[in-house]
């Protein structure tokens, strides 16, 4: 037999569990409650006996067993009934409210009993109730028993006890109603999650889980999942991307290389063409198939990883200096000015020779379209936001606002750059780098009209803020 | 000079065989890296080309029980795995220098040239001569005869390593790589520019031209 869903959850085990420890816990205390105020009764009982009796003995120092059995009847009549029996040597009644003593004679002095006294009422119906009770012998051989009834003190203990008894039950019956309650809470907002993660293992990468915006643990566990969804959803479809991107791109380059090399062989069997010749070009044709690969692979990896492995953290003005280094003799063999701006002493946490190759790399693009007495300037800088800005300013003919969106996708060339070297994947690249550094890339007109040309284009690589720095 | 060729692609060994034969070496081949750690392990080779990727032993395994046994033969490490942290893991494990495949020839020989070369540079040399071009690695001057060239840092490093590999063809990938610590390839011809600037300094006024192009490989420092 299957139990109902609800009760096979683990908040309503872990309920039982509770209410478990909560009733030993209880049945702890309501024995150690009974027999505390039991025996405190008794104690108080048997004080009073004591007292009673010493007081009845000084009566019969005082004046002898007449003495006593008168004492004896007065004090039967008075306010606390005790209970008296007086018994002369021969262990005959001489005087007393119970007929018999519940203890037996014995040869020393004192005797305690608990025994009960049965009390019978106007109908004739008999009650039991518990009663102390202490025996003494006199110095004159007589036998004094002195008894209380304790029934009352008893009674209220075990109406205490009993009351306990009852809020165990209630206290149980609460817990049950509540764990149910707090279990098909749980199990509701459960459901929600199992449900997102039973669509995803079915082959839907779109599900998610609803976050209600109480930000309790459940949201938080529900943000969690899907942040991890969405993480493997952009990386899966990165891996796609790349595999489309390499199956398109790689194509028509290689179908370029085998047309080239198939006309090639033509002319040579027909003894015009020069084979050194086509193989030189087959040889570069090639490098460029293998340069777009290594470009898609780079991208594809960068996109599929997430994160730039490796990241350090590094003073970004070294970096663009040393770039700066690096590129500023072909910008002047080039006849362009070049001009670095660097803020020292600026922290940034990337993975420095990929950062350093997106650099170089819109370094290069700058440099290749900016004509001979155009300008190219580099800078590093913070914003006030505190993120590191890297930007890269020339002053070629730029890309219209319109296209620079499209400019940074895979492949995409502009009409006017096409007869640029150059595999259309260096901006993609960029981009992905800045993607990888949870960073972006930013594209933005130059400074206008400079020497003949413009308006020029600035290209800003914009990393996070180092926290702490 | 002898060659140790460790590569389980027979095709691409048997080209890289050809090739560095016509080069004046000579070589041995080994199919994977069981085969290749035994004939290494005889020693007499100049220069190891190991892949890295291999059935029954990787290259990796490969150098690092090498250099365990105390062996220093210089290194080239080939690999489809471009990466950085690749490079780097192959560059802990004990090899010298790291290629990536696909390679140019040009690339393989001048490295294959720069580490058979490396054994016989002295450890501590204070100062570098290349025919009268003298270089003082401690005052960081450089003299070309009785003329004193002034040169600026990286120009410095940047003939420095052109020193070290007197008479062999360096590639423009390798000095991007030992003199700027670049590992990518720039589009541009960023090197060719430096290197004209430096040839502008040690070379004008000179009858001899020391500094050469070698066409489709790089450049070389004639004495």
């Amino acid at each position: 037999m299957r139990l109902p869903r609800i009760f096979r959850t683990t908040t309503f085990r872990m309920t039982l569990l509770f209410l478990a420890v909560f009733a030993m816990a209880a049945a702890a205390f309501l024995f150690y409650a009974w027999f505390a105020t039991a025996g405190e009764v008794t104690r108080r009982a048997d004080a009073e006996i004591t007292r009673e009796m010493n007081s009845l003995e000084a009566v019969y120092r005082r004046g002898g067993a007449v003495a006593l059995n008168q004492a004896l009847i007065e004090r039967a009549g008075g306010e606390r009934p005790f209970l008296y029996l007086l018994l002369d040597k021969d262990g005959k009644r001489m005087t007393g409210t119970i007929a018999e003593s519940p203890i037996e004679a014995t040869e020393d002095g004192e005797n305690w009993a608990t025994f009960s006294v049965t009390d019978v009422d106007m109908d004739g119906g008999e009650t039991k109730r518990p009663a102390r009770g202490l025996q003494e012998r006199l110095a004159g051989g007589e036998t004094l028993f002195v008894g209380a009834d304790i029934g009352e003190s008893r009674g209220f203990v075990s109406g205490i006890v009993n009351a306990l008894w009852g809020a165990g039950a209630l206290v149980i019956l609460l817990g049950l109603a509540g764990g149910a309650i707090v279990s098909r809470n749980v199990s509701r907002h459960m459901a929600g999650l199992t449900d997102t993660v039973a669509a995803v293992r079915g082959g839907d990468l779109k599900a998610r889980a609803r976050v209600r915006g109480v930000h309790d643990e459940y949201d938080e566990l529900a943000e969690g999942l899907n942040e991890m969804l969405d993480r493997l959803e952009r990386s899966m479809g990165g891996l796609r991307h790349a595999g489309d991107a390499i199956a398109h791109d790689l194509r028509s380059p290689l179908t370029r290389l085998r047309a080239r090399m198939e006309a090639a062989l033509i002319e040579v069997e027909a003894g015009k063409g020069d084979p050194k010749q086509a193989l030189v070009q087959a040889l570069d044709d090639a490098d460029g198939v293998l340069n777009t690969f290594n470009a898609v692979l780079a991208i594809a990896r960068l996109q599929a990883a997430g994160e730039a492995p490796d990241q350090s953290l590094f003073d970004p003005g070294q970096l663009a200096a040393d770039m700066a280094e690096l590129y500023e003799p072909l910008c002047e063999d080039k006849g362009l000015d070049f001009k670095a701006e660097l803020v020292p002493g600026l922290q940034v946490k990337a993975a420095r020779p990929i950062l350093a190759q997106a650099l170089a790399n819109i370094i290069d693009n700058a440099i290749k379209y900016t004509p001979a007495g155009g300008a190219v300037m580099l800078r590093v800088r913070r914003r006030s936001s505190g993120e590191i800005e890297f930007s890269i300013t020339d002053t070629g003919p730029g890309v219209p606002e319109e296209h620079r969106a499209r400019v940074v996708q895979r492949f995409v060339r502009l009409e006017n750059s096409r007869s640029e070297p150059g595999s259309g994947l260096g901006l993609s690249l960029v981009a992905a780098v800045a993607e990888a550094h949870g960073g972006r890339l930013e594209l933005d007109e130059g400074p206008g009209e400079y020497n003949g040309s413009g308006p020029g284009l600035r290209v800003a690589l914009v990393l996070p803020r180092v926290d702490g720095a | 000079m002898r060659i140790l060729i460790i590569e389980d692609d027979v095709e691409a060994a048997e080209a890289m065989v050809r090739g560095l034969t016509e080069a004046g070496y000579d070589c041995t081949h080994a199919a994977d890296g069981e085969a290749g750690l035994a004939a290494a392990q005889k020693r007499g080779f100049d220069v190891l080309i190991v892949d890295r990727m291999m059935p029954k032993m990787n290259g990796v395994q490969v150098v690092e029980t090498i250099r365990r046994e105390g062996d220093a033969t210089p290194v080239l490490f080939l690999s489809a795995l471009g990466e950085v942290g690749d490079r780097v893991d192959g560059l802990k494990a004990g090899a010298d220098d790291y290629l990536v495949k696909p390679y140019a020839f040009p690339e393989l020989i001048a490295r294959v040239e720069a580490l058979s070369r490396r054994r016989e540079t002295g450890a501590v040399a204070t100062t570098l001569k290349v025919g009268d071009l003298e270089m003082n690695l401690i005052a960081r001057t450089v003299h070309r005869g009785e003329t004193e060239i002034d040169l600026q840092p990286r120009e410095f490093q940047l003939l420095e390593f052109m020193m070290r590999h007197a008479g062999q063809s360096v590639t423009r990938t390798m000095l991007l790589e030992k003199v700027w610590e670049y590992h990518f390839d720039p589009q541009t011809n960023v090197i060719d520019v430096h290197i004209s600037r430096l040839r502008s300094k040690i070379d004008k006024g000179f009858d001899r031209q020391m500094l050469q192009t070698v066409r489709g490989a790089g450049y070389r420092l004639d004495p």
